[in-house]
């Protein structure tokens, strides 16, 4: 596989402001990577940087093989859909996709087939001659989704996209979202805050903040790291209990092992500080001991966890 | 051209230009009442009513498409369409310049709108023809003038409310010459200020055809200050467009 997005230190000033320092990453070809921060940490930012709307200060970058110093070539290999994008309110959807596929080259006829195609694959086909005034939010992000696809691009950036959306709405869009790495093959760069999203759908992540890259790599990779689990809950046949806690307790790396209240056969394993990889070496002792373990959840393991660890909570 | 087609229609079948020009027309009608009425009582001489018909015509039709072009770039910013546009391969420049192209059509619809009045005021004196062909070249030459100051101005506006004002209050200050007493209308001063003026050089200049009966070569230094201003305003609008921001102000 082959990096399709390359930033090599990347600095945005406004001003004396610094949006973005020093960011540097890429992103392999059928990625989806999921772009996190709080508010301010320079998500949109670092987009637009990439989507050649904004110049960098300082660094380089190459999006689908072209580099930032001929952003039309980049343009052409993109899709973006901005974050709070606006849309005309007299145009039908068709109308919209049309225009837009028309601005990448489509002649007038091509331009419309574009759009039918891309409007039902969207699940618009029956709204497509509608005002973009009378659809809903979740509609017009999907609209907005189209109308990132009109070229086909190699690399697809989306900003918030589900930003303002019910729950059904945030379905169907991240839906769409894993079609296009899927089905399209396309690279996706996707900024949101639905961490539990990003953990099911993005195969990497990158958290930013306050401009810089605060963690980059696997979900499970920038997890662990950030916030490497201190306990874990486990649960065997109820009469094992005291072999279990025996052998538990002579496990390297376990500091405490305690009866898990009202749950007959669990309990609470606490790892010390030390140790790297916690809940092997506790599970290779329940295996030594021929315990049968029914569950074993490793606590702080979550991404939200990582988020919050190294975003400090902001 | 795809820009400008797509300008085109917004515009029209959007409504707006629609209800401008029914504005126009409407008042377009009152003028020529006015002025017909005020030629039938030998007040005006015939060839005054065309002019002055004339004069009102193309400062209108131009105020039009500057209302227009003052929504160009700075409306897009505000409806949050302006992204968009930027992140596609159409250069800033084609963009700026579709838009400009589409919204001087309004001064074409204007000009259509007056030739009927023009052709009913000044009919049987053989002062119809020359009458619409130098209010169109002088209404052109406004028109992209003020077109491309609205462009300019739009492109720099954090919001179309801040670009509509600064469009009108320049307008106000180009037309203040014009509303000047006679007296000081008068001396070099007065007369550099008429000549560089664009909208009061081209309507001097209309003057000069319609009423005096010049010919075309006679008075073309009236038509250097109109011709000067849409070029230098017209590309200059077109260069600014590589500073469009999102946020307006100075390229971000």
């Amino acid at each position: 596989m082959s990096a399709v997005v390359e930033v090599h230190g990347v600095r945005k000033e406004y001003g004396s402001h610094v949006a973005v320092e020093n960011l540097t990453f890429a992103v392999e070809a059928g990625e989806i990577l999921g772009v996190l921060g709080p508010n301010g940490a320079g998500k949109t930012t670092a987009i637009r940087v990439l989507t050649t709307i904004l110049s960098p200060t300082r660094g380089s970058f190459v999006v689908a093989g072209a580099p930032c110093t001929k952003p039309t070539e980049i343009r052409k290999a993109i899709g973006v859909l901005p974050e709070s994008a606006g849309y005309p309110e007299q145009q039908t959807g068709e109308e919209f996709l049309r225009f837009h596929a028309r601005l990448y080259g489509h002649r007038r006829a091509s331009a419309a087939a574009v759009a039918k195609s891309l409007l039902a694959e969207v699940g618009l086909a029956e709204r497509a001659r509608s005002l973009v005034a009378s659809y809903s939010r979740g509609m017009r992000q999907r609209l907005g989704l189209a109308r990132a696809l009109v070229n086909d691009p190699v690399v697809v950036f989306l900003d918030e996209p589900t930003l303002g959306l019910d729950p059904a709405g945030q379905r169907q869009v991240l839906a769409l979202v894993r079609s296009l790495a899927q089905d399209r093959g396309a690279t996706v760069l996707l900024s949101t805050h639905l961490l539990a999203e990003v953990e099911e759908l993005c195969t990497r992540v990158l958290i930013l903040n306050r401009g810089r890259v605060a963690a980059d790599g696997t979900v499970s990779e920038v997890a662990r790291t950030a916030a490497a689990p201190r306990s874990a809950r486990v649960r065997v046949p109820p009469e094992r209990v005291d072999d279990a806690c025996a052998a538990l307790a002579s496990a390297a790396g376990v500091e405490i092992v305690e009866l898990a209240t009202g749950q007959p056969g669990g309990l609470v394993v606490r790892f010390s500080s030390a140790d790297d990889r916690p809940g092997t070496s506790a599970l290779v002792a329940l295996a030594d001991a021929t315990i049968p373990v029914h569950a074993f959840e490793l606590e702080g393991a979550r991404l939200s966890d990582a988020f919050l660890a190294m975003t400090g909570g902001d | 051209m795809v820009v400008a087609g797509q300008e085109l229609r917004d515009l029209w079948l959007g409504g707006r230009a629609l209800l401008l020009t029914l504005a126009f027309s409407l008042l377009l009608s009152v003028v020529s009442y006015l002025v017909a009425t005020n030629q039938a009582l030998n007040y005006l001489e015939q060839r005054e009513s065309v002019s002055l018909t004339l004069k009102v015509a193309v400062a209108v039709g131009a105020l039009l498409s500057l209302l227009a072009a003052a929504d160009t770039i700075s409306g897009e910013r505000e409806r949050g369409t302006l992204e968009s546009l930027l992140v596609t391969p159409v250069s800033r420049q084609r963009l700026v310049a579709g838009k400009l192209a589409a919204v001087l059509s309004l001064w074409i619809g204007a000009f259509a709108i007056t030739t009927p009045y023009v052709w009913y005021l000044g009919r049987g004196i053989g002062v119809v023809g020359e009458s619409l062909a130098a209010g169109f070249v002088v209404g052109t030459l406004v028109a992209v003038f003020l077109a491309s100051l609205g462009v300019l101005v739009s492109t720099f506006s954090g919001s179309n409310r801040i670009s509509l004002s600064v469009s009108l209050l320049l307008l106000l200050a180009l037309f203040a010459p014009t509303q000047f007493p006679t007296g000081a209308q008068q001396g070099w001063a007065a007369n550099l200020l008429l000549r560089v003026n664009p909208i009061t050089a081209g309507e001097h200049y209309i003057g000069k055809i319609v009423v005096d009966d010049h010919s075309w070569s006679h008075d073309t230094w009236w038509l250097v200050s109109p011709a000067l201003g849409a070029a230098v305003f017209g590309v200059a609008a077109i260069a600014a467009a590589r500073s469009i921001s999102l946020r307006g102000g100075s390229t971000s």
